[in-house]
């Protein structure tokens, strides 16, 4: 466990490190983005020199770096090239329509996949696994920015339902989410029905049957919870597909959260804003991950003992 | 997309012929096989798909236009297989290039050890603790839009899974019965790198990399449709989804060419990566 939080902590340096040196990589004299922003088209060099003194652009690299991430801790992701206002305010500013697109996808998605893992199981082998196998595969394979085009052609402009622009709350959540989350519970549906099924195979199910235990009883009982730690395990690794597909997702639909506002910084070469995304969503992802495998730890104790004393002798 | 031709050469003669046999293998071959014929044949047979012509925007599919024209009056059907070679080059180009660093940085890492498989190692680790997407995103903004960064960032977010692969496969090599039979018989070090260690792999990493091919596809798209990849006038599966998006109301057959054309191409991936997971879970295979 100790070692799981370092290599988490690892990550999370290392990541930073990685995010601020492309940072450096961006075109163009920050002071000079800065200014520009504030309205101000030919600086003399003492405004210059200023704000150079501001933003600390000629302390040493790496106390830069230090003190970047200091503030970004913080919140304080720096100054926007672009409109000349605290980065972190922005991200405030659309990080609700964003966490609310999240818990939406993250939801549907589950539902999804229980659902569609459930019909598998039920009929193994027969016409509900193949409905539920095929309905996996067309999910996987349809990328979510076609569906979200076709989507807001068909749905909303066709057929009237919803609204071309969303505001970003709860009303108009559902199609974005959907998109969102249909590739990412196929890949999970697959992963719960074959867990389930390996479950299924376990001496102590064929106990529980011989005993009478009643198949709602056995699923339940049994069957979810020995299929629960791989799903949560995978539930952690999706919120890597759904922060990396939010971007298009809310470009599409005009969701007014964080990934299309970085979008549109990609495209003004809006450093501040670029590298204080990635952070967000670096450490989102490298928390919820580790969340998840402490718990899953928990759930499951063989995953402490066995493989783990193997790896730690093959180092 | 393409399967993983070496593999045969390897030692591991019958993965075609595995592959082929494997119900959803099969389908994905053959879906495979058409994409890559029609792509490479389908465009000395179509019309330039640049040029723009004003006087015949938006026409519906007809004789002459197969998928119709988009809103400059260029031949969907053109655009969509020019379209096509530029989306499957750059992710064939994207696998190639993560193939290779894997391989390299792997073997390295494994056959040097010591402080240098430490560094590596970290370094790896901490790629794969970050989001690949997002990790994408990042390198696209620090170098600008354009596709040949976006095949770049591809490439360094991309590599650092299949180097753990050929770290750990490399290792397991090291100690095979053959391995140290050649070092016996006074084989050198480069010689049983060369001959002994990186055939198996090799092998191993094309494998996964072809698994890979899909989400390349996919993410490559993904981005060109942000803009962030290939830039007008070039006709891209991705920005044409996305050049589509005002006029789709009066126009909905843009989407068939570039939509289909993805589709294709990623279940066939999806159906060719599910078989070679059949067939080469080691549990299945001995």
């Amino acid at each position: 466990m100790i070692a799981r939080l370092r290599q988490t902590l690892i990550t999370l340096v290392g990541g930073s490190f990685l995010v601020w040196a492309l940072l450096l990589m961006v075109p163009g004299d920050p002071a000079g983005r800065v200014l520009l922003a504030r309205g101000i088209t030919e600086p003399d060099p003492a405004a210059v020199g200023a704000v150079r003194q501001e933003l600390g652009l000629d302390e040493p690299f790496l106390q830069r770096y230090l003190s970047w991430l200091w503030h970004a801790l913080g919140g304080d992701f720096g100054v926007s090239w672009t409109t000349g206002r605290a980065v972190g305010d922005e991200f405030a500013l659309r990080l609700p329509a964003t966490a609310r697109l999240m818990a939406a996808a993250v939801v549907l998605a589950a539902l999804l996949a229980a659902a569609l893992a459930l019909l598998a199981v039920s009929g193994h082998g027969r016409w509900p696994d193949r409905l539920s196998r095929s309905l996996s595969l067309l999910m996987l394979v349809v990328p979510g920015f076609l569906l979200a085009v076709v989507l807001l052609d068909i749905v909303v402009l066709r057929l009237g339902f919803g609204r071309v622009i969303s505001d970003g709350t709860w009303g108009t959540v559902f199609l974005p989410a959907l998109t969102l989350a249909l590739a990412t519970a196929a890949g999970w549906s697959r992963v719960l029905r074959s867990s389930l099924l390996q479950a299924r195979a376990e001496p102590y199910l064929q106990v529980a049957t011989a005993r009478g235990g009643s198949p709602v009883r056995r699923l339940f009982v049994h069957e979810l919870p020995a299929a629960l730690p791989p799903f949560l395990t995978l539930v952690g690794l999706g919120t890597a597909g759904l922060l990396g597909g939010a971007p298009i997702v809310e470009s599409v639909f005009t969701w007014p959260g964080i990934g299309r506002y970085v979008v549109t910084a990609i495209d003004a070469r809006d450093a501040p804003v670029i590298a204080g995304y990635t952070l967000l969503a670096v450490f989102i992802y490298v928390v919820v991950s580790t969340g998840v495998d402490l718990l899953v730890r928990r759930l499951d104790p063989r995953l402490t003992t066995g493989p783990r004393t193997a790896k730690a002798g093959a180092r | 997309m393409t399967p993983p031709a070496p593999t045969t050469r390897s030692g591991r003669t019958g993965l075609w012929s595995r592959l082929w046999s494997h119900g959803a293998g099969r389908t994905g071959l053959l879906i495979a096989g058409a994409v890559l014929l029609v792509l490479l044949v389908g465009p000395f047979l179509t019309t330039d798909p640049d040029i723009p012509n004003y006087t015949g925007k938006l026409l519906p599919p007809s004789g002459e236009h197969w998928l119709g024209t988009d809103l400059a009056g260029r031949d969907l059907l053109a655009r969509t297989l020019s379209g096509g070679r530029t989306s499957l080059g750059a992710a064939l180009l994207v696998c190639a290039i993560t193939t290779t660093l894997g391989l390299l940085v792997g073997t390295i890492s494994a056959l040097v050890g010591g402080i240098v498989d430490t560094v590596l190692c970290r370094i790896v680790d901490i790629l794969l603790g970050l989001p690949s997407l997002v990790l994408t995103l990042a390198v696209v903004g620090a170098l600008g839009p354009g596709f040949g960064n976006l095949v770049l960032a591809m490439s360094v977010s991309g590599w650092a899974g299949l180097a753990r692969l050929a770290r750990s496969v490399a290792l397991s090599a090291v100690s095979r019965p053959d391995v140290t039979a050649a070092r016996m018989a006074g084989a050198g070090p480069v010689r049983v790198t060369v001959g002994h260690v990186l055939p198996a792999v090799t092998a191993q990493v094309l494998v996964a990399a072809t698994m890979d091919i899909g989400s390349v596809v996919l993410a490559l798209g993904g981005l060109s449709f942000l803009g962030l990849g290939a830039q007008p006038p070039t006709a891209e599966w991705g920005n044409m989804l996305s050049d589509s998006r005002l006029t789709l109301t009066t126009a909905p057959w843009q989407v068939l060419g570039p939509g289909l054309g993805l589709i294709a191409c990623i279940s066939a991936a999806v159906l060719i990566s599910d078989a070679l997971r059949d067939i080469t879970d080691p549990a299945a295979a001995r």
